[in-house]
């Protein structure tokens, strides 16, 4: 009889939604702080403090992943297991599996907190923990997704909603990217080296890095929307077919996109042909996401006015709308030529993570909260002024980046009529968008002001709430399973198996197209055009490049485009990076490209410009590394390093890895002797970290 | 859209009451995307049916584009003033001042902030290491860099009236002995 008892009511764990919105809203103010001190350090390098686990190069891996995955983790978990629970009308699978997803999660953050300011980072965008951290991510994810597919498995509603297509999407594919893309080999319990290498590194941490935000800032989000709009704006969605046409081709669509981040690059021309056209495709599809939200909105329209959820709504989806026209635009190679590694690239994702998945999880919040503490909004004037300080903040943050970029873009590509570069000296172009710089970082901090009144509001909100309610329980008496199946895509919702695996070999197809053509790419060129390994201290300089984070700045990827080219030397080439692992091609140029850097100036100058760059370039905004030259270089685990090297193909002899240690000690102390001579007052310098990074930048470009 | 026509558009199933709606896909928003999918194809036939050139072709001929700019400033340019016309220029306190602004800009990180010598030789004595100190000689110096010693070329980097601006702020220094002056290197030059 029991069992009647448990089918005919059910009490939904709204416990774990609480506890998820409580997580994003603390992690949330976290995120934004760490950006906001990321953003002030650009205008006035000072802000560091002279820490170095407040320096830009090991913060802004904690921003990142502190926006994306504690703040928009937990808030589309709340949102998910939300939602899911009703669409499905049925408890979450297993209470114990939230939990431990839930604490998990947590655990996984706190470990991100601690590592990446403490320089432990794999150096490869959104991907930087290391592999401890990544495989507590693959556990906790999979458990996620046991409790989401289980709950699925014993739903009382036959069909799937649009926004679980979406959840499903997600789960899986994030899975398959962050697999694939964390395939590395240990060296130590917080260091190791990816399988891939050069051109293979760029190209798979690509199709992550893009698919992340396709599939943990996009699909998830698209899902809540689906849920959350309609819902909260008692409208029903405007076009169930559209629904379909734009679920199925922006999932089978987005996964190609990934090249686009690598476009004028080393990367054979196919596949950048592959990035940018199926960008241009993506448009219509991530339109049709757009569409569908704004206009199952039509007659709500004056709740715009008066209600700040549906403003905060209405708002987001519009942003995705923006960022998703922006994208494509930005794929097109000669757009990508001016705005990459520029600040456009940053002001186009601020657009998407402030305005889409910021404010929709604002949206979100603000609905749910009352609802979830069967209480009241504490107050909407209070919600209301976030929403236009938010507003605003976004618009001065896109606004000075958008001008900051195309400002930089055109002064490095200028060329005058002698065929010179118009602006040769890096500093200049830096100087001219300094002010900028405080402009977005007024914006960052009005998004961060407009975001501490939420919290304000919300804890209001929730301490008055009346206090100890029972869980409400849930009449399904009148719910039964609806035995027509339908047909075409209406039955397809009927079948979660089927539905999961088309949605995986949608994604499937674009992937192994792309990426399984290039992992053999190393092997076939010519034996003539191979470059020397790294010697065992330029190695142990590389690792410490990796570590300090010096690709959130400096790129080394001479592009084939006439102003790379001629500020920097010949365009960079595949096999240059191929013993690269992580590769370190960037994604910005906050300073210089560095592909060439070796040989250009002196160590000394090296030496003096890492102490204190300002002794070299007197505007440079680049943070000082003072520490780097009584930090001691560890020798011995050289060896394990250069045998693992040696595992993954790099031609190492096997006396070179049984003395790894010796040799580079040799090395280091040759080049401390030659900066001892210059300056007699370096003697405490040996042995030092800086001295292994010097023989790494003397050797770019070198080999 | 009036609220009878909207209930005949109304699907016959919700989800914990959410409705949809049959309407159909917008016209405008097919055909965008009809039209990027055929650009898509266009761009892919351009460049791998009708021989679009690739990068590296496209890179080719821009480059070929600046070479031949620059032949033209090199035929016409060619202006190299004498020793005695560059010397006679050293009364002219404006060309030296010029030259000390970009020289503490662009120099001072080496050759220090008088020219004393720190990471780079003392430009103040009678000792130098490459040539022999003339006003010709340092342009030339600053113009091609000594890379094997690690300085740079800066005839890229800076204008030719700015390079003979700081040769002649150089020039000037000589016998200055400023405090922390390195020791000499190199031959005298008398």
């Amino acid at each position: 009889m029991s069992m009647e008892n448990n089918q005919s009511r059910t009490v939904y764990d709204d416990d774990i939604v609480k506890k998820f919105i409580y997580a994003a809203l603390i992690w949330g103010a976290a995120a934004f702080a760490v950006g906001l001190l990321a953003a002030t350090q650009l205008a006035y390098w000072q802000a560091n403090f002279n820490l170095e686990w407040l320096t830009f190069s090991r913060i802004r891996p904690l921003h990142t992943n502190a926006a994306i995955f504690a703040f928009g983790g937990n808030a589309i978990f709340a949102g998910i297991y939300h939602s899911s629970q009703r669409l499905l009308k049925t408890r979450l699978y297993s209470d114990s599996l939230s939990s431990i997803h839930f604490w998990g999660w947590q655990l996984i953050i706190l470990a991100a907190l601690i590592t990446l300011p403490l320089g432990f980072s794999q150096s490869k965008e959104y991907a930087e923990l290391e592999w401890p951290i990544d495989i507590a991510i693959t556990v906790i994810w999979v458990i996620f997704a046991i409790n989401f597919f289980g709950t699925i498995a014993v739903r009382r509603v036959k069909h799937l909603y649009v926004a679980l297509w979406f959840y499903i999407a997600t789960i899986l594919t994030v899975a398959v990217l962050h697999v694939v893309n964390s395939i590395e080999i240990p060296v130590s319990y917080l260091q190791s080296y990816p399988v891939y290498a050069g051109v293979q590194d760029a190209l798979v941490q690509w199709w992550y890095g893009h698919n992340a935000v396709a599939f943990f800032l996009t699909t998830p989000f698209l899902g809540l929307m689906y849920y959350y709009i309609p819902k909260a704006a008692n409208r029903p969605i405007y076009s169930y077919r559209l629904s379909i046409v734009h679920f199925w081709s922006l999932v089978f669509i987005y996964i190609w996109a990934g090249p686009h981040h690598l476009l004028n690059s080393a990367l054979p021309d196919w596949a950048q042909t592959l990035g940018m056209v199926f960008s241009i495709m993506l448009w219509a599809p991530s339109w049709g996401g757009m569409i569908n939200g704004l206009l199952t909105l039509r007659g709500a329209w004056h709740k715009v006015r008066t209600d700040p959820i549906i403003k905060f709504l209405a708002v987001a989806v519009t942003f995705y709308g923006m960022s998703t026209f922006e994208g494509p635009l930005l794929s097109i190679k000669s757009v990508n030529s001016l705005a990459h590694y520029t600040d456009w690239i940053i002001g186009h994702v601020h657009g998407g993570t402030l305005g889409w998945n910021g404010f929709l999880t604002f949206g979100m919040i603000y609905y749910l909260v009352p609802k979830l503490w069967n209480t009241k909004l504490y107050s909407q004037r209070l919600a209301n002024n976030h929403f236009w300080i938010g507003f605003f903040g976004i618009l001065i943050y896109y606004i000075s980046m958008w001008a900051s970029g195309i400002t930089q873009g055109l002064m490095w590509q200028s060329i005058d009529a002698n065929g010179q570069l118009a602006y040769p000296d890096f500093v200049e172009t830096v100087i001219k968008i300094v002010p900028l710089y405080y402009a977005r970082a007024i914006g960052g901090s009005l998004f961060l002001i407009g975001f501490i009144l939420m919290l304000i509001n919300m804890w209001k909100t929730i301490s008055l709430a009346p206090k100890g309610q029972d869980e409400q329980q849930v009449d399904m008496s009148n719910i039964t399973m609806d035995e027509v199946a339908g047909t075409g895509h209406r039955k397809l919702e009927s079948l979660g198996a089927v539905f999961t695996v088309l949605v995986f070999i949608a994604i499937l197809v674009g992937s192994i197209i792309e990426i399984v053509p290039t992992l053999a790419i190393h092997k076939y060129l010519p034996d003539a055009n191979k470059v020397r390994p790294y010697t065992p201290l330029e190695q142990a300089g590389r690792d410490i490049y990796v570590k300090e984070g010096c690709y959130t700045c400096h790129s080394q990827m001479i592009r084939k485009l006439d102003f790379d080219v001629i500020r920097y030397g010949e365009a960079s080439k595949l096999e240059e990076s191929m013993y690269d692992r992580p590769f370190q091609w960037g994604s910005k140029r906050t300073g210089p490209d560095l592909a060439r850097v070796g040989g250009k100036y002196p160590d000394m100058w090296h030496y003096r410009h890492m102490i204190d760059p300002r002794e070299i370039t007197p505007k440079s905004i680049m943070p000082a590394y003072p520490w780097l030259d009584n930090k001691k270089l560890d020798y011995q685990i050289l060896r394990r390093k250069l045998s693992v090297m040696k595992r993954l193909g790099v031609p190492y002899d096997d006396e070179t890895v049984a003395n790894a240690d010796i040799i580079a000690e040799k090395e280091s102390l040759e080049l401390f002797n030659a900066l001892l001579e210059q300056d007699p007052s370096l003697e405490n310098i040996k042995d030092t970290q800086i001295i292994a990074l010097i023989s790494y930048l003397q050797s770019l470009g070198k080999k | 859209m009036n609220q009878s026509n909207e209930n005949d558009k109304l699907m016959d199933h919700d989800y914990d009451g959410i409705q949809e709606l049959d309407n159909p896909l917008p016209g405008w928003w097919l055909m965008t995307f009809y039209l990027s999918i055929i650009f898509a194809i266009g761009y892919v036939m351009f460049y791998y049916v009708f021989g679009g050139p690739n990068s590296d072709q496209e890179l080719a001929a821009s480059m070929e584009k600046i070479e031949l700019r620059r032949a033209a400033v090199a035929v016409t340019g060619g202006d190299e003033k004498d020793e005695s016309v560059l010397v006679a220029l050293t009364s002219d306190s404006t060309k030296i001042e010029a030259g000390q602004k970009e020289f503490l800009v662009k120099c001072m990180a080496c050759h220090g902030n008088q020219g004393q010598g720190l990471i780079g030789p003392n430009l103040t004595d009678e000792y130098w290491i490459h040539g022999d100190g003339s006003i010709t000689n340092i342009i030339a110096m600053v113009n091609t860099g000594v890379p094997e010693k690690g300085m740079p070329p800066w005839k890229d980097l800076i204008q030719p009236d700015m390079i003979e601006n700081v040769a002649l702020y150089i020039y000037s220094i000589k016998g200055t002995n400023p405090p922390g002056a390195k020791p000499p290197q190199g031959n005298k030059i008398e």
